[in-house]
């Protein structure tokens, strides 16, 4: 130990309030393009700039513009999944599609796109509701994070008679605008989206929750866990890739 | 001017740990605040290199009463950048705060391993870059404190 001085220029202080300004203000920036890019909701916004067009989704002929995306609009493999918010096995699913999603975050080959499919059934009274609520959050750009949050805390709200109340808590945390989320719910805009989503399903001959396709092949339910979906997922990338290939040596020997 | 006893950071080595610390808690400071607004617009993170992310930053442990493990973790390495900035500056008590912070950082890293080792059974990749970062941060120290020791042996 010795006699030091402390120091004596402000310049420490100043390194340390640029990085704490620049924290901040990479926060703020990965907070807002996190809620926009790589996510299409239903109408985060009115452009339907970031979204993919119906027929790129594979929604049906009429439907809506906008659907529950993420990843690469023009991705060779597309997981599909149908699913109602009261369903136990979407809840448990739900971890593991978000895996999915996170393991292929960034390649260009993959999408992950949900669907609404409330079931009709008097157990699932609050499920339809709750398509809507998300869809209502996905006015305000929060689709995926009120999605998470129905799922996550299936239980907090399923058989509560105050969901409505839950749920508009779950919009106030998510920084949402809660009068205009309650009114958006029983909105015709949200309605439609549902609707259509239903309407696909039917399409697809869906029956049950979960369901999930990829590339339109239906995955068993037993296969709904990330090491299975993940292979299912590699193999069409890479049939994608082998024909794209096979594709092209022809047109390169064309060419000669 | 005011005068004080503090602990010696002059020997020839240690100057330059203090900047190391600093720049290993910006890596851990940039982390933790990607994993915190990742938590909070609950979006997907990459996870390439290992299996699990989703599982481990979904689990109860992610939280503690409310917070975000991930939104403590950044004000921990930001509060350690600081403290190694203005020890780097001569301010030898701030290394020694430092040091006690990095040791409390290491040691709840280390129990955050085993969490996903032994009770998620799953690890994420961003996490592992964080406990990474806190256990440098703590040798860093701890190299500082066996070189000083040594030094005042001579």
């Amino acid at each position: 130990m010795k006699k030091q001085e402390k120091p004596k220029s402000g310049m420490p202080l100043l390194i340390i309030g640029l990085v704490f300004v620049a924290a901040i203000i990479g926060a703020i920036y990965l907070y807002n393009s996190g809620s926009g890019s790589g996510t299409t909701s239903t109408a985060s916004s009115n452009s339907t700039a970031a979204r993919p067009t119906p027929n790129m989704a594979n929604a049906p002929a009429g439907a809506p513009v906008g659907v529950n995306m993420l990843g690469s609009q023009t991705a060779a493999v597309t997981v599909e999944e149908f699913a109602d918010y009261q369903c136990g096995g979407c809840a448990a699913v739900h971890p593991v599609m978000k895996e999915l999603a996170s393991a292929y975050a960034g390649n260009r080959n993959f999408r992950f796109i949900y669907r609404h499919y409330p079931l009709a059934i008097p157990a699932h009274d609050k499920s339809y509701e709750a398509s809507a609520a998300t869809e209502a959050a996905g006015l305000q750009g929060k689709f995926w994070q009120m999605q998470d949050q129905l799922f996550r805390n299936q239980a907090a709200w399923t058989a509560n008679p105050n969901y409505r109340q839950i749920w508009s808590e779950y919009a106030s945390n998510l920084g949402m605008d809660v009068q205009r989320f309650q009114a958006d719910i029983a909105g015709i805009q949200t309605k439609n989206r549902v609707d259509a989503d239903i309407q696909r399903g039917r399409a697809l001959g869906v029956s049950s929750t979960p369901t999930v396709f990829v590339n339109g092949k239906p995955v068993p339910f037993s296969e709904l866990n990330i090491a299975s979906l993940r292979r299912i997922v590699d193999a069409e990338i890479a049939s994608v890739a082998s024909a794209q290939q096979s594709n092209a040596a022809p047109a390169a020997n064309a060419n000669q | 001017m005011a005068e004080q006893e503090v602990p010696e950071l002059e020997t020839p080595g240690l100057r330059n740990l203090p900047l190391a610390a600093g720049v290993v808690a910006l890596v851990g400071l940039a982390d933790s605040v990607y994993l915190a607004v990742k938590h909070f617009t609950a979006e997907p993170v990459p996870c390439s290199l290992v299996e699990g992310c989703e599982k481990v930053l979904t689990s109860p442990y992610a939280e503690v009463a409310g917070v975000p493990i991930a939104a403590a973790g950044a004000a921990a390495y930001f509060i350690a950048f600081a403290l190694a900035v203005l020890a780097a500056y001569g301010d030898g008590r701030m290394w020694k705060l430092f040091g006690g912070l990095a040791t409390l950082m290491a040691g709840f890293s280390l129990w955050l391993i085993y969490l996903q080792a032994a009770v998620i059974g799953a690890f994420c990749q961003f996490c592992l870059i964080s406990a990474a970062t806190s256990l440098t941060l703590f040798l860093i120290f701890l190299t500082s404190a066996l070189i000083s020791k040594e030094t005042s042996m001579k």
